[in-house]
């Protein structure tokens, strides 16, 4: 189920180093949101802050409306707030659908069930089936990490957040490091699953986030400096001026 | 999707996996029934009392492989849960009852508290630090085992621990201790092949991996470790208590440190993250300490060397090796 999801006045520093400076976000729920910027502009920062491997100094994180800004980690998973990793990291000994059944068994709140066989829950076996379905893997699910693309490594790494059956799906980089082709298969994905959960994406390619965004955030140096839909936010002087530059924005 | 013929080679084939899936059951069976025959095949006494101390080992070993192996947690003072076991179920036998369940139960319990306050504080930590904070426990233990001599008999430990009794039978040393041993051996081991293959199991293989992906999947890293500590702890006890009755006394020495060292030395030769690796492990230390002292006195040289060449050649132990065999020998790729 997708959930609404806002963040208020987020603000991180490091030393004199203002990470994350007032940063606010609002989603709708079902909506994609992206969040652009040059590197170093704060936006895994941001990421880290919001899903709780780091601690904001000040602002607030909402999920339909209930604070979930001071949760752990592993609490806000369970409350609907998911996260990719920008590094591929899902785990290397276990096959494609061990690392989705993985998942899908943590939601179903069987990770201290020490009397049954891992492999011997059902239903989340079908859960992850159907979560390698949604992403096109489910051909590849016998294979372990090391045997799949990088591509299809990245998307198993969606599967792993789709099986956890998330309100918000925070997306580091999906595309990081990927061809065209799969780059657009993604960015296919992302839109496909919007359905299902919120999403906020950080990507660098301009052209997938024209054009699969509902409204875009755009951060230089830990601020934000525009936001809006597609249409509004590539029109933005300071926007073009700051991170766009050059790069030209179709129907313009 | 097409999935190229290169990938449909890797597949493994259902069929042969599961016919060596059986001959696996069949070989832990046999070596099961082979245990358990040791006393009818006419084995000396002594040959008797040297296996059961290398099954008791084993049992601890395999408490270590759950944290080392299975979860990533180089516990460098394992020591303090099979030494604090030996004290408690000593204690436990000479003042209350020398019933062995109850004994057992006492000890584990013993283990399992302490596994919980210590666990308090380490399982915030992993890597080298809950190395050495383990180390630390496990020498403050000794330090009290040594010091409280009205409790623990100081330096000299308890002696006298009377024989275990089983439904009021009083268990003969020997063939009839040995037996137990087995069976306990054997019990744990099924009891622990469980808890890996359970839900609960394949999440320490996730906080092994990588803790902050785990906890991105939803596990609570460290109250999983807390879990795993204590259950470790807890066959660590079992085997403590075996032993306080085989030595018929406890020793402030099973709490030293080097104690430790050893095994998690076992452990490792034997091969992590197999629970099969470290029993046959334990074996093979007891046998190097026992048999080749009566050859030379640096026993300890032959034990180490053995660990340097298993690290070097075999870095998954001995157990790995023999998998790697095993599955030679029942191929599931065509």
């Amino acid at each position: 189920m997708a959930g609404a999801f806002v963040v208020e006045g987020l603000h991180k520093s490091f030393g004199a180093l203002h990470a994350v400076n007032d940063v606010s976000l609002d989603i709708e729920a079902g909506q994609v949101h992206s969040l652009i910027g040059p590197n170093g502009a704060g936006k895994t920062t941001l990421f880290n802050c919001i899903t709780g491997f780091l601690r904001p100094d000040a602002g607030k994180v909402l999920l339909n409306g209930s604070d979930v800004t001071h949760l752990q980690s592993h609490k806000l998973v369970k409350s609907g707030i998911v996260r990719t990793f920008q590094i591929t990291q899902v785990f290397g000994e276990l096959s494609a659908r061990e690392n989705v059944e993985l998942a899908a068994r943590s939601r179903e709140g069987l990770n201290f069930d020490l009397f049954r066989k891992a492999s011997a829950c059902r239903e989340a076996r079908e859960d992850a089936e159907e979560a390698l379905e949604v992403v096109g893997l489910i051909e590849k699910a016998h294979l372990r990490p090391e045997e799949l693309g990088h591509g299809d490594k990245r998307v198993l790494e969606v599967a792993i957040g789709l099986a956890l059956n998330p309100e918000v799906l925070l997306l580091d980089e999906p595309t990081a490091g990927m061809s065209r082709t799969e780059t657009e298969r993604i960015a296919r994905l992302v839109r496909q699953i919007a359905d299902r959960t919120s999403v906020l994406l950080v990507e660098h390619d301009t052209e997938v986030v024209l054009s699969i965004s509902d409204k875009i955030t755009v951060m230089t140096q830990g601020r934000v400096i525009a936001q809006g839909p597609p249409e509004q936010v590539s029109q933005d002087p300071q926007v073009q001026d700051a991170y766009l530059g050059a790069v030209e924005v179709e129907g313009d | 999707m097409a999935v190229s013929p290169d990938v449909e080679n890797r597949v493994e084939d259902a069929s042969r996996v599961r016919s060596r899936e059986i001959a696996t059951r069949v070989l832990l069976a046999v070596s099961a029934l082979l245990v358990l025959a040791v006393p009818f095949l006419n084995a000396s006494p002594f040959f008797i009392t040297l296996l059961t101390e290398a099954l008791i080992f084993g049992i601890w070993a395999m408490s270590l492989d759950l944290l080392v192996g299975y979860t990533g947690l180089v516990s460098f003072g394992h020591a303090a849960s099979f030494g604090f076991a030996t004290y408690a179920a000593g204690i436990f036998a000479m003042n209350v009852s020398a019933d062995f369940f109850l004994s057992t139960f006492v000890a584990i319990l013993a283990a399992a508290a302490v596994a919980f306050f210590t666990g308090l504080v380490v399982t915030r930590l992993s890597g080298i630090a809950f190395a050495i904070l383990t180390l630390c426990i496990c020498q403050v233990l000794f330090q009290i085992s040594v010091v409280w001599r009205s409790f623990t008999g100081g330096l000299d430990g308890l002696i006298g621990v009377p024989l275990p009794t089983l439904f009021g039978r009083e268990v003969e040393p020997g063939e009839e201790f040995y037996l137990l041993t087995a069976v306990t051996l054997i019990v744990c081991y099924l009891l622990l092949r469980r808890v890996v293959e359970s839900p609960f199991g394949k999440t320490l293989l996730a906080i092994r991996a990588n803790e902050d992906r785990a906890a991105a999947i939803g596990i609570d890293v460290r109250r999983h470790k807390l879990v795993i500590l204590i259950l470790s702890w807890m066959t660590g006890g079992v085997a403590g208590t075996l032993f306080v009755f085989l030595k018929a006394g406890a020793n402030p020495m099973t709490l030293y440190w080097i104690e430790s060292g050893n095994i998690l030395a076992i452990t490792i030769l034997g091969g992590i993250g197999t629970l099969f690796g470290p029993i046959i492990g334990a074996i093979g230390f007891i046998f190097i300490r026992d048999e080749v002292t009566t050859l030379y006195r640096a026993w300890q040289f032959s034990f180490g060397l053995a660990f340097v060449l298993a690290v070097l050649f075999m870095p998954s132990g001995i157990a790995g090796v023999a998998e790697k065999i095993w599955r030679r020998l029942w191929p599931a790729r065509s």
